[in-house]
Parts: structure tokens; sequence; C-alpha cells
């Protein structure tokens, strides 16, 4: 059964009837958000009912849409958290991408800045290789990006979309950075992004995301995860009662191939190991429930079928 | 830019026209730009250099008791009518300093009065703030704000209505520098003429 990252839209009137027509059709409801009298629910839906959840919410005033990067965890770089790239350049690029589903987290490096003397150090290779994908925000030359990002790259095994101030060509003449997306225009600035022209450079930046994510999901499906990560999400949910205690705006961030929890490794990575998901499979024998380098959280590594033989 | 008589991003390299747009809109964050009458930034991403020099319009004066309010002086009683605010903080600072705490009251928002002391004649004119102290320092962070992260090696220069800042990640060149700042300022001097 395939998932598809889709987006409910509708309002709170028989909201209930329409969680329980995700959940019965197989879906996960991976976020819920209210706004005012609006909830918007980001899932992961089987794709054959997709078209069938149109219908059901048509009545509804609901509308669904595919939304290619629900169920990811991005991560978008920058040189620091200092004022140079902080609010704008990096919080608008991490808003934009929430506002597309994704979950996503901003890593300022502590060492990034300048030239000759950026580096990245173990710690943040760590956390950024614990995400789908991870965005470089860098900045306005390209002899900056020549020199400085092959030691912020060193190590990084996820995907990697580099954004910066050059465009793609003037960008080409320079230097031809290994990375799966380049976004020009987008490199350090200190305004908010809301003319025309801000806005058209963030949906570049989803587009070559999306794009990206595409291409993982599809190399995915050769090889199936052993389960899905919603539905490790959902039965988390349900016997670990204590996630309802946890502040953080998502306490589960879902991923392509795994997920974090964020709930103290020590005390819980055990009993999240033993839980069944049916026929006496526990997740420890279909995920790697490991500890993450963010804070004491668990991240959980879902084993492909060529590893375990098992989908369940 | 508005507001600026001469404005120039130079740079060896292409990417100007984003440095044009950060220094504008941290002059206007940092509300300068009826400070700065000229300013020319120049940048070498090659070695790597960053270099601002500017000219400053005259500073405002000194702001004064009778900029903060109207002062009425009665029956040995001093009333002062708050008009502006901005300033109100530091002239009550001003007048706890020079009259005692016991002495200065502001029974509402808008009104301060002295009383049990004797009111100096010249009150009015007793200066609150001088906007010009502080101006070089709100300036320099303002420069460093523009200039890209992890210069930490700079030189900076203010007086006579002229600024200069030069940073970069090496060692500063002393003599290209100076050069690159003499020369900048005898191009801005010249548009301005």
């Amino acid at each position: 059964m395939i998932l598809v990252p889709v987006t409910y839209k509708g309002g709170v009137y028989r909201l209930d009837e329409v969680i329980d027509y995700i959940e019965d059709m197989g879906g996960y409801i991976v976020q819920r958000h209210n706004i005012a009298s609006e909830v918007v629910l980001q899932m992961l839906m089987p794709q054959d009912d997709i078209e069938r959840l149109r219908e059901f919410s048509r009545p509804l005033a609901g509308e669904v849409q595919a939304s290619p990067l629900v169920g990811t965890e991005i991560v978008v770089v920058v040189p620091s958290l200092e004022i140079h790239h902080l609010p704008h350049s990096a919080c608008d690029v991490a808003e934009y991408l929430r506002s597309h589903g994704s979950k996503s987290n901003i890593l300022g490096m502590a060492r990034g800045f300048g030239k000759r003397i950026a580096q990245l150090n173990d710690e943040e290779r760590d956390l950024i290789n614990e995400h789908d994908l991870a965005i470089y925000v860098l900045g306005n030359f390209a002899s900056c990006i020549e020199k400085k990002f092959p030691k912020l790259r060193r190590s990084i095994t996820v995907p990697i979309i580099l954004t910066g101030g050059v465009s793609r060509d003037q960008l080409a003449k320079q230097t031809d950075p290994p990375v799966e997306g380049y976004v020009g225009g987008l490199g350090r600035f200190m305004h908010r992004t809301q003319t025309e022209a801000d806005i058209h450079r963030l949906d570049l930046v989803i587009e070559e995301v999306e794009r990206v994510i595409s291409e993982k999901r599809a190399e995915i499906s050769h090889d199936p995860l052993s389960v899905s990560p919603a539905r490790i999400q959902d039965m988390i949910k349900q016997e670990i009662p204590e996630i309802e205690e946890v502040y953080s705006p998502s306490p589960i961030a879902v991923q392509l191939t795994g997920l974090r929890v964020k709930l103290a490794y020590a005390e819980y990575a055990q009993r999240i190991r033993d839980l069944v998901i049916e026929d006496g499979i526990m997740i420890g024998d279909v995920a790697d429930v490991l500890p993450s380098r963010l804070r004491n959280y668990i991240l959980i590594r879902i084993k492909p079928l060529s590893e375990t033989n098992i989908v369940v | 830019m508005v507001g600026l008589d001469y404005f120039v991003v130079e740079s060896t390299e292409d990417g100007a026209d984003n440095y044009n747009k950060i220094a504008t809109s941290v002059l206007q964050d940092h509300k300068l730009l009826s400070i700065v009458e000229a300013l020319h930034i120049y940048i070498d991403p090659a070695y790597p250099l960053f270099v601002a020099t500017g000219l400053i319009r005259p500073p405002r004066a000194a702001i004064r008791v009778s900029d903060v309010g109207n002062v009425l002086v009665q029956d040995g009683k001093a009333t002062i009518a708050v008009g502006d605010e901005t300033y109100l903080a530091v002239m009550l600072k001003v007048l706890w300093n020079r009259l005692g705490h016991d002495n200065v009251d502001q029974p509402d928002r808008f009104t301060v009065t002295i009383s049990n002391v004797e009111i100096p004649t010249d009150i009015e004119d007793w200066e609150v703030t001088d906007p010009a102290e502080s101006l070089f320092k709100d300036l320099i962070y303002a420069v460093q704000v523009i200039a890209p992260e992890g210069f930490k090696v700079r030189r900076e220069n203010y007086g006579s209505g002229r600024f200069f800042y030069a940073a970069s990640e090496n060692t500063l060149p002393a003599d290209d520098v100076d050069r690159i700042i003499a020369k900048r300022f005898v191009i801005m001097e010249g548009a301005l003429r």
C-alpha cells in the first residue's frame, strides 16, 4: 500500500467524520493545525483512496490537495545564528517550508561564517544527517560559495539544496557544487520576503525540494520500508501517553524513513523497541531506535524490506 | 538610496546588488538614513576585504530640558509639562542626580515637578543627552551588520564628519586599506561637490 502525502483543509463542521473516514481508509494524520475556524490536516493516505476522500469532503467544502512535503523533516542550514542571517534569510525559508507541510528546523553553525575560517563540527554534521534534506543558505558571492561550501558539506549524506545570491549561470562559471538543486537570488539579505520577486524565489526553493523529495520517495518505493513511519507515530501516540505531555509543537516528527520522537532516549527507547506492531513483530525488529544528537531525543530509522523481509 | 546624497557599492565580483539592498535595509532599520550623507562600500571577496567609507551630516544638537517639555516656575516650585517622552527617562535621571531624588517627582505621565529646593535659573538649558555621543557606536554597529560575518580583524575610525570601517578574516593589508579608503573619500567628496 503506497501512502501519499496530502493536506486536507476544511471547517470544524463534521470534522470528526472526516477524521474517522481518513483512519478507516488506512490514512494517518501526521499533524493537525487549528487556525481559527479552519482545520488543516497533514496526512499520509493510501493513493487509491484520495479521490474517495475528495468526494466525501466535497459537501463539507473541504479541500484535498497533494503536498509532497508532508511527512518530511528538513533542516535549513545557515552559517550562524547572528543578526547577519537571522531572522530573514533563515526563518523566511524555514517558515515557507513549514507552510508547505514540512517540519523544518534551523541549524546555525558554530563556526560556519567566513570564507577561510568556515568549518563544520561533528555535532552539526550528525544533526544535518538526521534530516531528510538540507537547505544551505549561503552568501552573495560565487567565490565564497566555491571556497566554503566544500567544507560545510563534508560527510553530509542527505541531499542538499543550495541557495546563494548569484544566479545559477554566474555560479556555474565559477564552480559546480555537487548539490541536488540550486536557487539563485537567495543569499544573505536583511529584509522581510514580502515582494512578489521574493516569494517567487521561495517558491523556487519549494519546487526544488519537492522534486528531490519525490525522487527520494520513488527510490524508497523500489525497496519499501518494513513499516510506514506514520504507523509508528500512531502507535506511539496510543501506547505511550507521556507523548501528550511534550509541549513541543510536533512531539513526533515524521520523516521519509523514520521518526524523531521527542522523549528521553534513556527512559523510553526500550519501551518503543518493545511495542508490538502486529503478529508479534516489534518495532525493534523492523527499525533501529537510536539516540538523536538533538537534545536527548529518540531517532527511529526504519529498515527496508530487503533487510528484514518483513512488511507490516 | 533614499536619504543619502551619495551611495555606491563597488565590488570586484558580481553580487554588489545584494549589498545595496542589505545596506539600505540596515541603515533604515537603525534609523541612520537621515544621519549618513554619503556611503561608499568596497568589497573584494577574493582577499576577502570589506571597506565602508562615509560622510555624516552635522549631528543633532544636544537635547536640553526645554526640548523635553515646557518649564513653569511658580511659588518656588517648577513644573515641567512633558511634550516629548523620548528622553523623559534620561531627563529624570539628570534631575535626580543634580537636585536629589526626594525633590523631583512625577505625579503623572506627562508632569514632572521640582520642589523643596531652590530652582536653578538655567534649568531649561540643562543638557539631558547628546545624541552625537552614541552616533559613532550606532554607525559602526550598523556597518558591522552590513559587512559579512566572520570578518573579525577590523579597523574603524570616526571624526570630523567622516568615518571608515575596514574588515577582513585575514590580516588587513595596511597600505592597501589606507589607499582604498583615501581614494573612496576623494571620489565621494568629488561627487558631492
